[in-house]
C-alpha cells in the first residue's frame, strides 16, 4: 500500500547539508501497524512528511495507494491528504479558536465525502469527550487536546494515520489510551503508521522499524 | 468547517488585529467620504458665486490713453452709443447690469465738477434686477454731496447747466470720493449740451458670466477676444471678482483632494498589508494543519482575501456612515453659501461599498500568497 523507493531528504542549510533520510526503500502493506523508533534527529518526523504528502523527497519515489506523490499536482496531493490521510502529532496541532467539535470538523467539508457534526459528535462520544464538545483547546487537559486531535485525524476513516510521538506530551494514562485507539483503528482495517520514543508500541505494532542518521536499521 | 465560518471565529479570537485594520479603512474612507460630500459643496458654492458676483467689465473707446484714463477716471474719446446695444444681443456673455456713459469734466460756478451722463440700464434678458445705476429722468440731475456744499443748492432747486435749465432731484450723500464732485444727468442730456450727440465714453458691465465652458481665466481670454470682434475700435478693461479667487481656491482644495486621497489609500493600504502579515506569522501552524488536513492553496488565500473583503464592506458602510455625518456636521460652517447644499451622496456610498472591500483584497494579497506558499511541514515542526 505505502512503498518508499529510496527515498532520500537533504535539509540544505547555511551551515551545509543535513542528510535527513538516506536512500530508505519501505513497504507496508495495508492494514499493517508499523511503529518507527529511533534517537532524536535521525529523520523519523521527516519520513512520516514524507510519506503523507507534506515534504517532498531530495531523491526517490513515494507511492502511496498507487499513486506517485511527488508526481502528482499539489492541488491533487492536498485532495489525496484530505480523503487518505490523518495526521496526529505531538503538539496536538488543534485550531485555537474552535472549540472540540469544530477543530474535529476543521476538514469535513474538503475533498469528496462531507462529514458532519453528528459524525464528528458520535466520535468524540467513543473518545469520551462527549463532556468536552464544545470546550476551546486552551480549555481542555493534554491527553483530551490529544484525543480531540485523534478525532480529527479520524473523521473520514482515512485509510492511513500517520502519528508522530503522539504521547510526547502525555503521561502514561493518557499514552496507553491513544495507543489504544489507534490500535482499535487498526483493527478496524486502518494502517497506521507511529513515531514514538516509548519502547512499549512494540507491543501495539506489527512491525518495528529502527531509524538511525537516516537508514532503517533493522527491519523486523 | 466553511471558510465563512473560519473566518468569523478568527476574527472572534483576534479581536485586535482585525478592529486595527478596520479603523484604518474606516478612517481612509470617511476622510474620503467627507471630502467628497464638501467637495460637492464647494463646487456648487463657486457656481453659485460666480453667478451671484461674476466679473465686472468696463469698455472705452479703444485710443484711450491709459495712463490719463487712471488719473480722470474716464476717457477723453469717444465711441458710438450703438455699441452698448451691440454688446446687450452680444451671445456668450450674460451681465446683471448694463450701462452707457459719457462723462466729461467742466468747469461750472467756479468749480472743477465731472459731468456724467447714465443711460437707463439696457435691460438683460430673462432675469429681473434691481437697478445698479442711477436711473436719471431726462431734466432732472443728481449733485454731488461737494458740489451742492459749495453752490449751497438743495433738493428740488432749478439749475443750469451749460445753457440747459435742469432740477435738482437729489443731492447724494458723502461718498469720500470724486462722486462727490459729480453731476448725474441722463445720458441724452448731457451727450446734448456737450455737443456729443450718440456718443459715449464708457461702458459698464455689472456681474457678467461668461456662457462658455472651462475655467473663468480661459473664457474670459476667450470673451475679450471675441467682444473686440464685436466692438473693434473699443478697450476691454476687466475687474476680476471674487468669484475668480473662489475658483482658484476651489482648485486648491481639488488638487489637496488629489494628494490626499491616494496618500491616505496607500498607508493605509500598507497599514492593513503588514497586520495582515502580522496575521499570517501568528497563524503559520494554523495554515500548517489546514494544509495538512487538505486544505488547498484557494481556500488558504480565501482565509485571507474573504475577510479583507469583510473589513472593507463593514468600512465602507461605517466610513460612509461618519464621513457624511462630518460633513454634515462642519460642513455648512465651512461653506456657507451652499451650506444647505451638503448631502449625503449616495452614489458615493456604492462605489466605496465597491472600492473598499476591492482596495482592501488588494491590499492583503502578498500576506495571502505568503501564507499559501508557507512550508506546512516547517510550521508543523516547531514545537
Ligand atoms: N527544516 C529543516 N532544515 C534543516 N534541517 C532540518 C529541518 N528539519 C529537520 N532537519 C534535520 O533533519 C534531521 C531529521 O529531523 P527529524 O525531525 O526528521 O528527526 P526526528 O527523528 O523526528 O527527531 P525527533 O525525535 O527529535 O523528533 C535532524 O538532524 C534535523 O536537524
Ligand atoms: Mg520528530
Amino acid at each position: 500500500m505505502i512503498r518508499l523507493e529510496k527515498v532520500s531528504k537533504i535539509y540544505r542549510t547555511r551551515r551545509g547539508d543535513v542528510r535527513a533520510l538516506d536512500k530508505v526503500s519501505l513497504d507496508i502493506k495495508e492494514g499493517e501497524f508499523l511503529a518507527v523508533r529511533g534517537p532524536s534527529g535521525s529523520g523519523k518526523t521527516t519520513l512520516l512528511f514524507s510519506i503523507g504528502g507534506m515534504l517532498r523527497p531530495t531523491e526517490g519515489n513515494v507511492i502511496v495507494s498507487n499513486r506517485n506523490l511527488y508526481a502528482i499536482s499539489k492541488r491533487q496531493r492536498a485532495k489525496f491528504r484530505a480523503t487518505n490521510i490523518g495526521f496526529i502529532f505531538q503538539m496536538f496541532h488543534l485550531v485555537p479558536y474552535l472549540n472540540t467539535v469544530e477543530n474535529v470538523l476543521l476538514a469535513a467539508r474538503v475533498g469528496t465525502k462531507s462529514f458532519g457534526p453528528e459524525d464528528a459528535k458520535s466520535l468524540l462520544n467513543r473518545l469520551k469527550l462527549s463532556d468536552r464538545m464544545y470546550h476551546r483547546p486552551s480549555e481542555l487537559s493534554a491527553g483530551e487536546r490529544q484525543r480531540t486531535a485523534m478525532a480529527r485525524a479520524m473523521l473520514k476513516r482515512p485509510g492511513i494515520i500517520l502519528a508522530d510521538e503522539p504521547s510526547g506530551n502525555l503521561d502514561p494514562e493518557n499514552a496507553a489510551e491513544i495507543f489504544k485507539h489507534l490500535v482499535e483503528y487498526n483493527q478496524d482495517g486502518g494502517t497506521v503508521i507511529l513515531v514514538s520514543h516509548r519502547e512499549v508500541v512494540d507491543n501495539y505494532a506489527s512491525n518495528v522499524i529502527y531509524l538511525k542518521d537516516g537508514h532503517i536499521q533493522e527491519y523486523e | 468547517m466553511t471558510v465563512v465560518q473560519l473566518i468569523f471565529r478568527e476574527i472572534i479570537k483576534r479581536k485586535l488585529n482585525f478592529t486595527l485594520s478596520l479603523l484604518a479603512v474606516v478612517i481612509t474612507v470617511s476622510i474620503f467620504v467627507s471630502f467628497f460630500t464638501t467637495g460637492q459643496a464647494s463646487k456648487n458654492e463657486t457656481i453659485r458665486l460666480m453667478r451671484d458676483i461674476g466679473f465686472n467689465l468696463r469698455i472705452i473707446p479703444e485710443k484711450t490713453d491709459m495712463a490719463e484714463f487712471w488719473k480722470t477716471g474716464f476717457s477723453e474719446h469717444t465711441m458710438p452709443e450703438s455699441h452698448v446695444y451691440k454688446l446687450a444681443s452680444f451671445k456668450g456673455l450674460s451681465y446683471a447690469h448694463l450701462t452707457a456713459v459719457l462723462q466729461r469734466r467742466i468747469i461750472w460756478k467756479d468749480m472743477d465738477v465731472i459731468l456724467a451722463g447714465i443711460s437707463p440700464e439696457v435691460p438683460s434678458a430673462g432675469r429681473e434686477k434691481t437697478p445698479m445705476f442711477f436711473s436719471i429722468k431726462p431734466g432732472n440731475v443728481y449733485i454731488g454731496f461737494e458740489v451742492a456744499r459749495r453752490t449751497g443748492l438743495k433738493k428740488g432747486e432749478e439749475t443750469d447747466i451749460l445753457g440747459s435749465l435742469f432740477s435738482i432731484e437729489k443731492v447724494l450723500p458723502e461718498s469720500g470720493s470724486e462722486d462727490d464732485i459729480r453731476i448725474y444727468a441722463h445720458l441724452h442730456d448731457v451727450q446734448a449740451i456737450v455737443g456729443e450727440e450718440n456718443r459715449i465714453n464708457e461702458i459698464k458691465a455689472l456681474h457678467c458670466l461668461c456662457i462658455m465652458k472651462g475655467s473663468i481665466a480661459d473664457s474670459i481670454t476667450m470673451l475679450r477676444e471675441q467682444l473686440l470682434r464685436v466692438l473693434p475700435d473699443a478697450k476691454v478693461l476687466l475687474i476680476r471678482a471674487i468669484a475668480t479667487a473662489r475658483e482658484q481656491q476651489r482648485y486648491m482644495s481639488e488638487k489637496y483632494f488629489a494628494f490626499i486621497i491616494p496618500f491616505l489609500v496607500v498607508v493605509c493600504m500598507a497599514w492593513i498589508g503588514i497586520l495582515a502579515l502580522i496575521n499570517v506569522r501568528e497563524r503559520r501552524r494554523e495554515i500548517g494543519i489546514m494544509r495538512a488536513v487538505g486544505y488547498g492553496s484557494g481556500r488558504v488565500a480565501a482565509l485571507f482575501l474573504w475577510k479583507a473583503v469583510l473589513i472593507g464592506l463593514i468600512a465602507a458602510a461605517a466610513g460612509y456612515g461618519i464621513g457624511t455625518g462630518l460633513a454634515l456636521e462642519f460642513g455648512p460652517a465651512i461653506f456657507r453659501v451652499t451650506a444647505n447644499m451638503i448631502t449625503p451622496e449616495i452614489k458615493i456610498f456604492y462605489w466605496c461599498l465597491i472600492a473598499a472591500p476591492v482596495f482592501c483584497a488588494l491590499s492583503v494579497f502578498i500576506p495571502a500568497m505568503i501564507a499559501v506558499t508557507q512550508d506546512p511541514a516547517v510550521a508543523l515542526r516547531e514545537k
